[in-house]
C-alpha cells in the first residue's frame, strides 16, 4: 500500500518535471483517513499531497472529459478504471498518445460509506489494470470470485411483480441530486436528456414516475459501456443499488451479442454495432 | 366500463407504415386500439420514447420495422433489433410485464400481417389489463 504511494509520487515528480504530463490525476488527502478526495497535482510541488490507501475508491477516469481533447495527463487507475479508459477512447474522448496510464494493482478496496471490501459483488473487481503504461507495483495474482454476476440471482428469481415492489421501493427514494450521473465516467454529455426542457422527457421534481424515466434511460445509455465500477451506487446519498441493475444490462449485452465492455481497444461497443446474424429471439 | 387497451404503435415509414396502408385499402379489420406515430426507420425510435409512453400511460407499445435485410436505409433495422432487445430487457428487469412491448417486422406487402398482430396484441393487452406501474399517477397539467 504504502509502496503504490511512493512509486505514484515518483512517477508523478518524474512525468511533471519532464513535462511528460501537465496534470496527474491522483488521490489527495480528504478531512480524514477514511474520506481521500481526487486530486490533480499540477505541479511538482503538489506531489506530496498525493496519497493512496484502501480507501481511495473513486474512478478518476470521470475527470478526464473534463480537460481540453489535447490535454497531456497522467493518470493512476485500478482495475476498472482502466476499462473505463478504454471505453473513453473508443468513443474517441481521449486520445491514447494524450494519456500516461498508471496502473493500480490492488484489488479489496474499502467503501468508506459501509466499512466493507469491494468485491464483485459491487465492482468488477478484476486483479490488474487491463490497460496500463507503468504499473505500480507487481501483478495481484487472480482469485477465483465467482462471476460477477452471481449477485443478481437473487433478482433474477423473484417473481415480477416482487421484483417491482423492490426497485418501485428503491427508484422511489431517489432525490434526483444526480450523484449517480456526476460520478459516472460515462455520463459526459452535455446537455444530459434530463436536463433538456424541449423535449422535456420527465419531470424535474422526484416522483417515482419520473425517476423510472431517469434511471431507465440512464441504465439504457450506458449499455455496452458501463464497466461496472460501482461509483453510482456508492455516490448514492440515499443508498439505491445502481450498480445492480447496471450489472444485469451488462450481463445481456454480453449475453446476447458476446462481448465484454471495455476489454479491448480494438473491439467496437455493442451499441454502435450490430451483426446479421444476431437472432430476432433476443427481442422476444 | 370495459377496459380498452391504450397501444402505441410505432411504424416505419417504408415497410410497416406501408403495410398498415395496405391493410387500410384493402379493408382489412383489426382492432383501433392500436395510435400509429410514424417514423423514417425503426432505427429512429429512442428507447426513452417507449419508457415515455408507459409513463404517460399506454398499455402497450408495438414496434414495426422492415424484416433484416430489407431495410430502406440497408443497416437500420439490424440496429434497432439490438437497441430494443436491450430496452426489452430493461423494462422486465425493472418489473413491468415483457409481453406489452413488442417488435414485429412488417414488409409493405404484408397488411394482412399487420392487422393479425394488432389484433393478437391488443388482445395480450386486455388480458394483461392496464398498465399502472409506471404511469404517472397525478393528473399531468397542460
Amino acid at each position: 500500500m504504502k509502496d503504490i504511494e511512493n512509486r505514484l509520487k515518483q512517477e508523478a515528480k518524474r512525468l511533471l518535471e519532464s513535462g511528460e504530463a501537465e496534470v496527474v490525476l491522483a488521490y489527495g488527502r480528504g478531512y480524514d483517513e477514511k474520506h481521500p478526495m481526487p486530486y490533480a497535482a499540477k505541479a511538482v510541488s503538489d506531489v506530496d499531497n498525493i496519497v493512496f490507501d484502501e480507501y481511495c475508491t473513486f474512478n478518476m477516469t470521470r475527470y478526464l472529459t473534463e480537460y481540453p481533447l489535447g490535454t497531456k495527463i497522467a493518470i493512476a487507475v485500478k482495475s476498472c478504471d482502466s476499462r473505463t479508459l478504454i471505453v473513453l477512447m473508443q468513443e474517441e474522448k481521449v486520445k491514447r498518445e494524450d494519456i500516461v496510464i498508471l496502473g493500480i494493482p490492488y484489488r479489496d478496496m474499502i467503501d468508506s460509506k459501509t466499512g466493507k471490501a469491494i468485491d464483485n459483488s459491487t465492482a468488477c473487481n478484476l486483479p490488474n489494470p487491463v490497460l496500463y503504461d507503468i504499473l505500480l507495483g507487481d501483478e495481484v495474482t487472480e482469485r477465483d470470485d465467482g462471476s460477477p454476476y452471481d449477485v443478481l440471482k437473487e433478482l433474477e428469481e423473484m417473481e415480477l411483480d416482487v421484483r417491482w415492489e423492490f426497485w418501485s421501493k428503491e427508484f422511489s427514494k431517489c432525490i434526483r441530486c444526480y450523484a449517480c450521473r456526476k460520478a459516472c465516467p460515462m455520463c459526459y454529455c452535455d446537455p444530459c436528456f434530463i436536463d433538456q426542457s424541449q423535449p422535456r422527457w420527465a419531470d424535474k421534481s422526484p416522483s417515482l414516475e419520473s425517476n423510472l424515466m431517469f434511471h431507465l434511460t440512464r441504465f439504457y445509455h450506458l449499455a455496452g459501456r458501463c464497466i461496472d465500477c460501482g461509483e453510482c451506487s456508492r455516490a448514492c446519498p440515499v443508498d439505491i443499488p445502481l450498480h445492480l441493475f447496471h450489472k444485469k444490462v451488462s450481463k445481456e449485452c454480453e449475453e446476447m451479442f458476446d462481448q465484454v465492455s471495455g476489454m479491448s481497444l480494438d473491439d467496437k461497443q455493442v451499441m454502435v454495432d450490430f451483426k446479421m446474424e444476431d437472432s430476432d429471439e433476443i427481442l422476444l | 366500463m370495459e377496459f380498452e387497451p391504450k397501444i402505441l404503435g410505432i411504424a416505419c415509414n417504408w415497410c410497416t407504415y406501408t403495410g398498415a396502408d395496405l391493410a387500410g385499402t384493402t379493408r382489412v379489420q383489426y382492432p383501433h386500439n392500436v395510435r400509429v406515430a410514424r417514423v423514417m426507420c425503426s432505427s429512429r425510435v429512442n428507447p426513452a420514447f417507449i419508457f415515455r409512453a408507459f409513463q404517460l400511460g399506454s398499455d402497450g407499445v408495438l414496434i414495426g420495422g422492415c424484416e433484416p435485410g430489407d431495410c430502406h436505409y440497408s443497416t437500420g433495422n439490424y440496429y434497432a433489433r439490438r437497441r430494443l432487445a436491450i430496452t426489452k430487457k430493461i423494462l422486465e428487469f425493472a418489473g413491468l410485464e415483457p409481453e406489452r412491448f413488442r417488435v414485429e417486422w412488417i414488409s409493405a406487402s404484408d397488411g394482412i400481417k399487420f392487422a393479425e398482430v394488432v389484433k393478437e396484441f391488443t388482445e395480450e393487452i386486455r388480458a394483461l389489463g392496464p398498465q399502472t406501474k409506471f404511469k404517472v399517477k397525478k393528473d399531468i397539467e397542460t
